[in-house]
């Protein structure tokens, strides 16, 4: 907690100094917004040398050694700690807390819309409220399954026993907090209501809390492209001996696929924002109509903003063919295919951004090859989606709350990804743009593509991680609960975008009513399943029934050894000699650690009963 | 075991049949007050039947997951069959949803693209600029207009639009057109209203502006008036002589 502390002071401290700075050099006033973009990033060094890194940087540069945490317990949770399940839980637990807020925030705006009208909250305050609530969840979206199951999971599953480069890491981490202190205190500087996009030019003259999402933009921005390079690392130099691409589990391949895209195109949205920055406080005129562009800014946004939603969703079908494999006892269908799709993807990614600017005036000559590109992602999307059909296939179905969530997530990414066709075809996307049909389908693809694999992912690797099991019943409730519940908020709404309701406004005519008192009931109940959420996984946390290694019977690395894991992982060498997934095939084996004295557990599920309980 | 396919090609029958009747049973869309409203509708119906098999596809699979397949007991149950992968099945899969993304890519959507563009010539010109939170109607004439859009049915009209702050969006639901309105730029839409109507008869029949803008986004509306030639361009002479 001290460096906690000491991080906050040393931030307030910078803040102070950038404003006083600033004023003492220019004049002016200190919510100036050139002032506040010097104390933001003064903040921003004095809370990462607070939180730990002058010991773990500071002190080599004047010729010692480095240090870094090295507690056990609850106390390194707060700590500049350099372990990589010690940072995976630090983002798990930071962005399930932000996720929680902007479930909060989308609460308030469904109150508003129950009834036409506008009354709980006033019109500017409701774009401020979806603002706000876009980009916590977008970032939730983006770093949630990467940050925590990534970081947790990837090293273990390859055989190593860090990151690649454990203090990037740790950096990555606590470059998050800032981001939602400076997003969250935004409403002292008038809030930001030009929606999570924040479109030029309303971007560049709205109020002065734009200037802190745009930092908190870089910032998160710096967060992601470091996690890339790390995982990047990692998975290229630091996989067992025995670990051939061959071999390599599917969440692995996915999570290097995204570090890849978030390594590729992150610089663009902070470009974006920065020349935004620019055009407030320098005086520039990139997004001016007269000398700049008004239409550059959406290019240079969804040129990142479209393979972000690859980042959101690649890390999902990982966790979804992984849990499919597992609890189906079979091998996964088609894996070479799958990875190639998975790269297929990447590639597509990266060349279909303006099928959201159909409407936009851009050239008409775009408008073609940008549908063909779209649509031709389809394709490898429909491999992935194979690989789980096929996977399923005659399997040995074990029904067990991960599995009940990927069901949902499959019902869900379907609808998500057959209205995605709908809008890149330019001659319905025209109407429908911009409509609540945009909301539901991208709502369909986010929370039913990203946070269902987030909360499937929660729950398939809970044991692994706190050596404890979850509460089977109260978590299929949930899973059953969460997506009926979704699908009942979300489904009216297409109906409402078709028939004429455009989105991001606080009041609407009374033609739509009925549609959105249904989708407002129905979401006051799926924010309430996250009770059950939560309430499960904390108790069970402390109080759920110890497990052994493998309460699955899996086969991947991370299912071989202790749960929780020791601190380095592996206390001797794993050697990696078989397919991950050959379920059903005799004597297969995945991997194996020769030099071990007594082999703690073969990884078979010996020493745990039926439910996977310790015995 | 063996013959699973059998019952889940019946469900993948039952559930893309059901999910064809239901879509051919309900009136999806506004009505149409204009004629590129019918080229998006049909595209639109088009792509809805077109999902039928591929919903009905993962329903099946889904659903005899549950009643077929699914075991019970915990991690000593023994493993299902170990089929890795199929050649003919991944090719025919990839052949078939190529198929379709390419059928998809013609039609509606490069047919539809053209319907939807038209030819680029119209019998009138009306101008709307956009401003925080309003719109400014020019006729033809010169005459302008804060209040209503007033639109002469049976002939196709070009709208330019122009926005003189932020970027904001001209969109008229049931026309079922929209395009942007950026600072800078003159951007162009085309629309053949097809039947005389207000708004009051149909909340549809309104210029919405479909780009957040700023506080006043939410109503960012106005409302429409389609009536006969004549009738507009007396409309418009009047409009022009009181100013
Ligand atoms: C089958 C694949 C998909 C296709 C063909 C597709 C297509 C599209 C298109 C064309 C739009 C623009 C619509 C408009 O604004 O008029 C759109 C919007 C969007 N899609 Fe998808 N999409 C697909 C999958 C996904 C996935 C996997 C995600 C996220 C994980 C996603 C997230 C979004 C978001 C966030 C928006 C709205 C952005 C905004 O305007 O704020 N989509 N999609
Ligand atoms: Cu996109
Ligand atoms: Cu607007």
């Amino acid at each position: 907690m001290k460096y906690v502390i000491r991080a906050s002071v040393l931030a307030f401290a910078g803040y102070v100094a950038g404003i006083w700075l600033t004023v003492a050099v220019r004049g002016g006033s200190p919510t100036d917004e050139v002032a506040v973009v010097i104390g933001y990033i003064l903040a921003l060094t004095g809370w990462l040398a607070g939180i730990g890194g002058i010991e773990a940087f500071g002190r080599q540069w004047i010729g010692k050694s480095s240090e870094v945490s090295t507690d056990r317990g609850w106390r390194r949770y707060f700590e500049f700690s350099v372990d990589h399940k010690v940072i995976g839980i630090q983002y798990g637990v930071t962005l399930i807390g932000v996720l929680l807020i902007g479930g909060i925030s989308a609460m308030i705006m469904r109150i508003e819309l129950a009834a036409p009208g506008s009354g709980f909250v006033d019109l500017d305050d409701f774009n401020k409220i979806v603002s706000m609530h876009g980009i916590l969840m977008v970032a939730v979206a983006v770093a949630g399954i990467i940050g925590a199951f990534g970081n947790y999971i990837i090293p273990i599953q390859i055989g190593a026993q860090d990151m690649a480069f454990p203090r990037l890491n740790a950096i990555g981490y606590w470059l998050i907090p800032p981001v939602a202190v400076a997003l969250l205190l935004s409403p002292l500087l008038g809030a930001f209501n030009a929606g999570w996009t924040s479109y030029a030019p309303l971007s560049v003259t709205n109020e002065s809390g734009q200037i802190l999402f745009n930092m908190a933009i870089v910032t998160f921005g710096m967060s992601s492209i470091l996690g890339g390079i790390n995982v990047i690392t990692t998975v290229i130099t630091m996989r067992a001996p025995g670990m051939t691409w061959g071999r390599l589990p599917i969440f692995t391949w996915a999570g290097l696929a995204t570090s890849v895209l978030s390594f590729a195109v992150t610089q663009f949205f902070a470009a974006a924002v920065i020349l935004v920055t620019m055009d407030r406080v320098a005086g520039t005129s990139f997004f001016q109509p007269e000398v700049g562009s008004a239409l550059l800014y959406e290019h240079i946004f969804w040129f990142y903003s479209h393979p972000a939603v690859y980042i959101m969703v690649l890390p999902g079908f990982g966790v979804i063919l992984e849990i499919v494999t597992t609890f189906a006892r079979k091998p996964l269908f088609a894996y070479k295919a799958v990875v190639a799709s998975i790269f297929t993807i990447v590639g597509l990614s990266v060349v279909v951004w303006a099928h959201h600017m159909f409407t936009s005036g851009m050239a008409n000559f775009l408008h073609g090859p940008f549908m063909i590109l779209t649509e031709a992602i389809s394709i490898p999307t429909g491999v992935i989606f194979l690989g789980i059909l096929g996977t399923l296939w005659q399997g040995r179905l074990w029904f067990r709350t991960p599995l009940v969530i990927a069901f949902g997530w499959l019902f869900n990414f379907t609808i998500g990804g057959i209205t995605g066709i709908f809008l890149a075809d330019v001659a319905t996307d025209i109407h429908l743009h911009d409509t609540y049909f945009v909301v539901a389908h991208f709502h369909y693809t986010i929370v039913g593509g990203s946070i269902f694999a987030l909360l499937a992912a929660s729950f398939y690797w809970f044991p692994k991680i706190t050596g404890r099991m979850y509460n089977e019943t109260a978590g299929k409730i949930f899973g059953i609960w969460v997506t009926v519940a979704f699908n009942f908020t979300f489904i009216p709404l297409f109906w409402a975008g078709m028939n004429g309701m455009n989105r991001r406004i606080g009041d609407y005519p009374d033609a739509f009513a009925g549609a959105n008192k249904f989708a407002s009931v129905s979401a006051l109940i799926l924010g309430a399943s996250f009770l059950l959420y939560i309430g499960n996984l904390v108790y069970s946390a402390i109080w759920g029934p110890k497990v052994g290694p493998n309460p699955w019977n899996a086969r991947t690395l991370e299912w071989l050894i202790p749960s929780p894991p020791p601190q380095h992982n592996f206390t001797s060498q794993p050697v990696v000699i078989g397919h991950p997934y050959a379920y059903g095939v005799k004597g297969s084996v995945h991997a194996h650690f020769p030099d071990a004295e007594s082999p703690d557990d073969p990884g078979d599920g010996r020493g745990s009963d039926e439910e996977g309980v310790l015995v | 075991m063996r013959k699973s396919w059998i019952p889940v090609v019946i469900l993948w029958l039952a559930y893309s049949v059901l999910i064809i009747w239901a879509t051919a049973q309900f009136t999806w869309f506004p009505k149409e007050w204009a004629e590129e409203a019918a080229v998006v509708d049909e595209a639109m119906l088009l792509l809805q039947y077109l999902s039928a098999p591929v919903m009905g596809l993962v329903l099946a699979v889904m659903t005899w997951s549950v009643i077929g397949w699914r075991t019970e007991g915990g991690a000593h149950r023994e493993d299902g069959p170990p089929q890795r992968t199929n050649r003919v099945v991944v090719t025919s899969w990839l052949v078939i949803t190529s198929a379709l993304a390419i059928y998809v890519v013609i039609n509606p959507g490069f047919i539809g693209l053209a319907e939807i563009r038209g030819e680029p010539s119209s019998d009138y010109v009306i101008e709307l600029q956009a401003q925080q939170f309003f719109w400014e109607v020019t006729y033809p004439n010169g005459a302008t207009a804060l209040d209503e859009l007033v639109i002469p049915s049976e002939a196709r009209v070009r709208y330019d639009i122009l926005s003189i702050d932020v970027l904001h969006s001209f969109w008229i639901p049931a026309f079922r057109i929209k395009i942007d309105a950026i600072p800078g730029i003159t951007t162009t839409a085309f629309a053949t209203a097809e039947a005389d109507g207000t708004f009051e008869d149909d909340v549809n029949l309104r210029v919405q502006c479909a780009e957040l803008c700023g506080a006043g986004h939410a109503n960012m509306a106005m409302p429409i008036r389609v009536v006969s030639d004549a009738e507009w361009n007396e409309y418009i002479e009047t409009l022009a002589d009181n100013e």
